[in-house]
């Protein structure tokens, strides 16, 4: 992060009782959004042949495409440091894109920052730091509604209907909570947007397998209420039984893709990357 | 009786005063709690914005005065708070859009910004001195006070007597309200709700559509409301004095991190903690002690553990032992 700038060398300062560590922002607030241009169909969400990195750093991605349809799951697999999550990151507008595009219901929206990403119908989980931890579950579910205008009751409730236990568990902190239920809280914060697609990176990272069944339930759950969904997982077996359509990234390009019972039965991504 | 007189005594000289100097402290405290939290670093120039803030309140007074405006028994600079509010505000806002932002923009380490707020404390220094001069400036007028020592020896006919000061009772009804209504606004408005969560995740803020700036005005804002109002509560009850606001940093910051840095609650405990060690430490216990103790206990000297000039030495002792025992406080704040 640091490097050149010499205002983000902290000096070895750790003193806490003067500087406040932890949930500083890693996303630049005063970015402005470019235009949105209307284009051609294609996909309901496509990055399109997107080559890019972080800031000034070198390329990530490669040529790198990942699309998904509406009301589908699309899964993003592969080895570790494939640039699976900055794919992901990339289509939400969190790394420069130097070549390609994003586009996002027949709009070119390449140009836009994240947060007006998630005004025009994206909802964004990320893999860590994903919920407001001293905040109540409400509450955490409120902010995620924060844009909205109207009254945000019905879909408060329409995610205790999806997540029970965060019904039960509204008053309490959610820093407070299992890991599964924090994965819970996060999902269920993006969906008070009322997204038209969902991007989940590695929803069951650090959960049992029991938890990940369930989260996967709800996940395609989410999805038949016509959600789309984009996903990045580790676990690439259980990821593509659920997925319509599966990417394996490699290096940050695409190696396979297919559906997901193709990729499933292909004998060279099973060897390579389930394990045989 | 001597029983009595001792209480009286105590109220008189330690309970009373330590109450509003603490309710003093705490919204002072409250200000830096909440510019450590939503903006991440500890604001140096704090004490010198408290300064500037009674100074806009004391030169609208002067003015409400010559025009003959008054509040009969409650002092008059109660109606030039809103002004030095607005102003203190405006000086803020100011400093934040001239040289704050520029070193958010750059994604600058807090450190960096303890270092700039010290840069803003001289040169806010050097603008209350250049107003309103150096002095110590006394602007409180109306009843001076509600009970007065004599009044109350002849009507209860102990020998101690108990004074209560208008300035007392205002400052701990002012402490009260201002504290009721902050809590209020950040449990249950949802800007409130958006601070809290800017807080707590930038990042996931931004994503749910929060903007950062529009959290960082509103925290300038009531930070202005609160310590203008805390500074003129002090001017009130003690004296205005430019060096003596600087000062107060000390145990404005003592108090914040005794109750947990990013804690509002803490800070509110924290500061009459420090209130009542301060005032218990220097205060001369002979008197007390002489009604409670048999007359062959006694004490002969003073009993005072400290003399007063060094009261702020007491605010240093609790941040260090706090520091070694219970880094993050006494309510769980994020000085670790």
């Amino acid at each position: 992060m640091s490097g050149d700038n010499p205002y983000q060398d902290d000096h070895g300062n750790h003193d806490a009782s003067v500087t406040r560590q932890g949930g500083e922002s890693s996303i630049d607030p005063t970015r402005v959004s470019g235009p949105v241009v209307e284009g051609a169909g294609g996909p309901f969400l496509i990055g399109d042949r997107m080559t890019g990195g972080y800031g000034k750093g070198p390329d990530i991605l490669h040529d790198c495409t990942i699309a998904v349809e509406k009301g589908e799951i699309a899964v993003i697999v592969g080895p570790n440091g494939a640039g699976k999550s900055t794919a992901m990151k990339a289509v939400f507008g969190m790394l420069d894109v130097r070549t390609g595009s994003v586009r996002l219901d027949g709009r070119d929206i390449t140009r836009l920052t994240p947060q007006d990403r998630v005004r025009m119908g994206m909802g964004f989980v990320p893999q860590t730091h994903n919920i407001f931890t001293s905040m109540t579950v409400e509450e955490n579910l409120e902010m995620g509604a924060f844009i909205r205008e109207d009254d945000y009751r019905g879909t408060i409730e329409q995610v205790y209907d999806l997540f029970p236990i965060l019904g039960e568990k509204r008053r309490q902190p959610a820093g407070e909570l299992s890991g599964g239920q924090r994965q819970q809280v996060a999902v269920g914060r993006a969906l008070m947007t009322q997204p038209k697609v969902l991007m989940l990176d590695e929803p069951t990272a650090g959960v049992s397998p029991i938890v990940m069944d369930e989260l996967f339930d709800r996940i395609i759950e989410v999805a038949r209420r016509g959600i789309s969904i984009l996903m990045v997982e580790q676990n690439a077996r259980q990821a593509l039984e659920i997925a319509d359509k599966g990417y394996v990234l490699v290096q940050g390009a695409n190696a396979h893709t297919g559906t997901g019972k193709e990729l499933l039965a292909d004998p060279q991504v099973r060897r390579s990357f389930l394990g045989g | 009786m001597d029983f009595l007189n001792a209480i009286v005594a105590l109220a008189n000289f330690v309970l009373i005063p330590a109450m509003t100097y603490g309710s003093q402290l705490a919204l002072g405290a409250l200000g830096v709690t909440m510019i450590y939290g939503i903006l991440r670093f500890s604001n140096f120039a704090h004490g010198d914005t408290m300064a500037f803030g009674t100074m806009v309140t004391i030169l609208v007074t002067w003015l409400l005065q010559s025009w003959g405006v008054s509040l009969g028994p409650l002092p008059t600079a109660l109606l030039a708070v809103p002004f030095g509010i607005a102003g203190t505000a405006a000086l803020v806002l100011f400093t934040d859009r001239a040289v704050y932002r520029f070193y958010r923009g750059q994604k600058a380490k807090p450190i960096i910004f303890v270092m700039v707020s010290i840069g803003v404390m001289f040169i806010y220094n050097g603008l209350t001195r250049f107003v309103l001069g150096t002095d110590d400036i006394r602007f409180a007028d109306g009843e001076r006070f509600i009970i007065s020592a004599g009044d109350f020896k002849r009507a209860t006919g102990l020998s101690e007597g108990l004074g209560l000061k208008t300035t007392e009772v205002l400052t701990v009804v002012t402490a009260v309200i201002v504290v009721v209504a902050l809590f209020r606004f950040l449990n249950h408005t949802r800007t409130g709700k958006s601070m809290r969560a800017y807080s707590d995740n930038e990042d996931l803020a931004l994503l749910s559509g929060i903007s950062p700036e529009r959290v960082v005005v509103v925290t300038w804002i009531i930070v202005a409301g609160l310590i203008t109002i805390a500074g003129v509560l002090y001017g009130l009850d003690k004296s205005y004095k430019p060096f003596t606001y600087f000062q107060l940093l000390l145990p404005i910051f003592a108090a914040a991190i005794v109750g947990g840095l990013g804690n509002p609650l803490g800070a509110i405990a924290g500061g009459f903690v420090i209130a009542f060690s301060e005032v218990g430490i220097t205060y001369a216990w002979k008197k007390v002690l002489g009604y409670l103790l048999p007359d062959a206990l006694a004490p002969d000297s003073l009993v005072q553990l400290l003399a007063t000039e060094y009261k702020f030495a007491v605010s240093f002792m609790i941040l260090v032992i706090v520091l070694l025992f219970k880094p993050t406080g006494l309510f769980k704040g994020k000085s670790v």
